[in-house]
């Protein structure tokens, strides 16, 4: 790991704010603490970089950025698991997305010191090449059949236009998705403007599509600190236009403003904030009772919690898994650590392919529930020496250990989908008596001097987000939800929102999943009067009580 | 309701959960159906079984410890909680009965079939329930089974009213009224094969025996009486307690284990068949002795804590605490703390996340192959079946006969239930959509007339058509109830119902819950109930001064993780430890809570 960038010092800077946490978080966040440095995995950003193809339509190419996505981490407490916003991040390393492939390294000149026109004449915005948004509107038109969600939101409200007089300002990832998104804002009535919450994760080609479409975006692949923050300023302090919404991913924006323009709160009617440091963040602010403005966490919505852990991961392992090692499932042996939401999802899915599954766990609760399911629970000790493939989500770390390491049998595939990259105890493998070998991208033999071989996947990262895609599907539920939770805060009445942070009512949150149906082709069942009155519910929901467990 | 502050509280705490106002609007207040009132006899003791599921289920999903400190009622949280809340006349109290009789008539030695529908009205009273009461059914329903063949060794001969006799163990002590102490040999065999199935308990009895953390206690008790409680009453004794039982439910005792017990030495007070007038005598026989007051109450029903409280308030001066396991004695509990007449801490162990799995999920996953099985020999595979509701127990259901090869089909209200579904590959229809199709109807809505008159007109010949989720409202079966169609009984719990064209629908249980009529309930899910109420007593009676207001409480995360690590054993699973260095990392206790209360398992 050598030393991260300007960037991430600045991303230290910030986390020991915030790692002075209170109590409140404290108690929600306490079952994970993340040490400071863990995500500091700077290493091969140089080579990130010579990935990039320089010419245009290597579609092809595979690009390893997990390197970058974990370059905006912050160095703090995250919940239980910061997918939430790592998939985010993720969704520009994905092998589909094939981000950047405009790119020309033959342009060196800073979008910054470049003046461009769209179409249309106006120039409030600042992309690397405007002349790219053909190819950016084709990203967005691929996105857009995944998510029908945001689409037929568009139909469904683009009459009523709920957010006609938002003006939105936002701070996300740049990507077909996003765009999806911001268009629908726009569709359904609202202004905005935007920026990007990493220095790495813009689609070029879609920045400049969407600022052909007339929304004012400042955002560019491979900003510098500097122009991170320059972006974020333009987005917000510009002549005759004060934003009276925050969408935000990470925190950033909403940090800035507080700092550098506390006066523009006063006409903020709210902010949503999907990431898990940004919510975080979002209650240190309100514990110290500096939050004066309503904000919305959707990161811990049901649906969208699911999604991102349970049905994500259930497809990620094997997809993961395949790409790189090519391994067959069935009847190998797999110790899953962790029998949370992505242990299950894991288990239940190479269960589905024939692996015999062993559960390691330590909380009781869990592990009856995988007695329950029909996995044997056992310590990993006992099963190191057999099993094939071990696939870490704890959260913990150094789950694996070089002891276990040892012992395992030659050619086990050794894989973390659970946090960061604390699971697998990595740093134990760099010693000289082990030969490293790079076979494939993500993928290490490392060698024993017996000749035994271990293959460590991602260097031990998350395999979901190194290895295998994060469907637009997913990101399509984080859409909605984002959207809804705007509309709500937008159109809620004077008094429903104090100076706090809410979670998405459980009504939206339904909506959510009901918007996502319609691909199932899944037809809901509605009440009767009489039915709904006998349930005491509202024909239309919520239909269940907050404590539901689902 | 508190049950709801509770949930709401916790919310709260953290998250600020937004619909709250919304809710407000939408609340109804839920009153007794004069339905209700008719059938009900004004019995208090089953009564509260069927009544209030709701309020019970609330507070579990947040509650756990932090709980403890944020009990306070919050009148304007309330609404939330009334969501699930519904109003209705049937109770799942009354199926319970239902089953048990109807059960007990399969078993082998008695081959006389009962329809005890009668008997199931009898206890009935008009209140609230929640989604499910299976809670209380649950434990009612574990006489009914066919394994624990309830009362084989009565003779009808013997008319004499255990309260005319007199009768004494073979040590001497006649402190107890029971049908006849003879029987006390096969009562031990009884509870001898329980104990093998309640391994948590009988380790439990090993770990905490030298210690005897209950030494002192004095427990009066007001539950089934059957060889799992049994289990349970010798293991409080052995952790130090002394007892006194009686039964809250006047036909589910088993009189040979009421026997053991009483030959054990405990002093107990019931026999299957009681009158109305008999039980309450029992229970006041278990409370007014001389010269020994309870210090705590376990109550299934919130039939012993109402006695007291009319009849000798003065002894809760001396009472630490009140365990109570079903819906409807927690909804009573949250009453009463409401109206601020709590006047000690109770304990809400029906809500405890291991309880709640093992009675729905779990339990359901199996009891619909088993019903379907034992009724009607079907066989799954290849056979189209749609579930109505995609809760817990249609979880449960469709897991179960997606491993049998069934084709599956859900229907669903709620949005989020609904993707729920379609992630884990079952087509979300609606019902009319596939009722001509289907060979299987199964419904586990906790809702009424899912399944109407008119969907039945539709189903294919042989259809069968069951229940599995709330009391007897989901199949409109009143319905059926007309000249042009012919009923016929072909086994017990399986009716022909035969239209004019000869088309025949095969209706289990007369539209009853399929799980407590025509299938057991282990003895492993009665463990987790029997150790979970144990381990309430346990923290009530060991709790330091003040950590325990007169307020309602959910067991502690910890206790319900206790609960769950002492079945673990059972599948000889290993448990992982932290190591220390972990434990830090994660900010957690070794020993847990592992999880956050607002965690969803």
């Amino acid at each position: 790991m050598s030393e991260p960038v300007g960037d991430a010092k600045l991303e230290v800077k910030q986390a020991s704010k915030e790692v002075k946490e209170s109590e409140n978080v404290a108690e929600k966040y306490s079952a994970m603490t993340v040490s400071k440095n863990s995500e500091m995995n700077m290493g091969e950003l140089s080579t990130v970089f010579s990935a990039v193809p320089t010419h245009k339509p290597v579609k092809k190419q595979i690009q390893f950025v997990e390197d970058k996505q974990e370059f905006s981490r912050f160095p703090t407490k995250t919940g239980r698991r910061s997918l939430s916003r790592s998939i985010s991040q993720s969704s520009t390393d994905s092998y589909s997305s094939a981000a950047s492939y405009t790119d020309s390294s033959d342009d060196e000149t800073s979008p910054r010191d470049k003046t461009q026109v769209n179409t249309k004449g106006s120039s409030d915005f600042c992309v690397k090449n405007i002349k790219q948004a053909e190819f950016g509107r084709r990203e967005i038109e691929i996105a857009e059949q995944d998510m029908s969600a945001l689409i037929s939101l568009r139909k469904r409200a683009q009459s009523e236009k709920p957010l006609a007089g938002a003006k939105i300002v936002g701070c996300t990832h740049i990507t077909a998705q996003t765009a999806v998104l911001i268009e629908t804002l726009v569709a359904l009535g609202a202004q905005c403007r935007w920026t990007a919450c990493n220095i790495y994760s813009t689609q070029n080609e879609v920045a400049a599509a969407l600022s052909e479409m007339g929304v004012a975006v400042f955002a560019w692949k491979g900003e510098s600190e500097d122009d991170f923050w320059w972006c974020i300023d333009r987005c917000v302090n510009t002549e005759g236009w004060q934003p009276n919404m925050i969408l935000d991913d990470g925190g950033d924006l909403t940090h800035w403003m507080y700092k550098k323009y506390p006066n523009v709160f006063k006409k903020i009617r709210g902010i949503v904030e999907e990431s898990v440091t940004g919510v975080h963040r979002l209650y240190q602010l309100s514990k110290a009772g500096k939050l004066c403005v309503p904000a919305m966490n959707v990161n811990d919505s049901v649906t969208k919690q699911k999604f991102d852990n349970l049905y994500c991961c259930r497809e990620s392992i094997l997809d993961g898994l395949k790409r790189t090692t090519d391994v067959m499932f069935g009847g190998k042996q797999v110790v899953v650590c962790g029998y949370g939401e992505v242990g299950k999802g894991c288990c239940a899915a190479l269960k589905a392919l024939g692996a015999i599954v062993y559960v390691t766990e330590i909380d009781p609760i869990c592990a009856l529930q995988a007695c329950m399911d029909g996995f044997r629970v056992v310590k990993l000790n006992e099963v190191i020496r057999q099993v094939d493939v071990i696939i870490t989500c704890t959260g913990n770390k150094n789950v694996v250990t070089r002891d276990q390491l040892d012992r395992m049998k030659n050619g086990s595939i050794v894989c973390n989908m659970g946090h960061s990259n604390t699971e697998i105890d990595v740093a134990s493998l760099r010693t000289p008596e082990l030969t490293w070998e790079r076979v494939r991208s993500q993928v290490d033999h490392v060698i024993w001097p017996d000749g035994k071989r271990v293959i460590l996947l991602a260097e031990g990262r998350l395999l979901n987000l190194s290895c295998s895609t994060v469907p637009t599907f997913v990101l399509s539920i984080t859409a909605t939800t984002q959207a809804l939770a705007l509309i709500e805060l937008y159109n809620a009445p004077e008094g429903r929102y104090k100076q706090d942070v809410y979670l998405l009512p459980k009504k939206m949150d339904e909506y959510v999943a009901s918007l996502h149906l319609a691909t199932f082709d899944a037809h809901l069942t509605e009440l009767s009067d009489e039915q709904a009155k006998y349930l005491g519910l509202n024909k239309n929901g919520p239909f269940k009580p907050n404590y539901y467990r689902y």
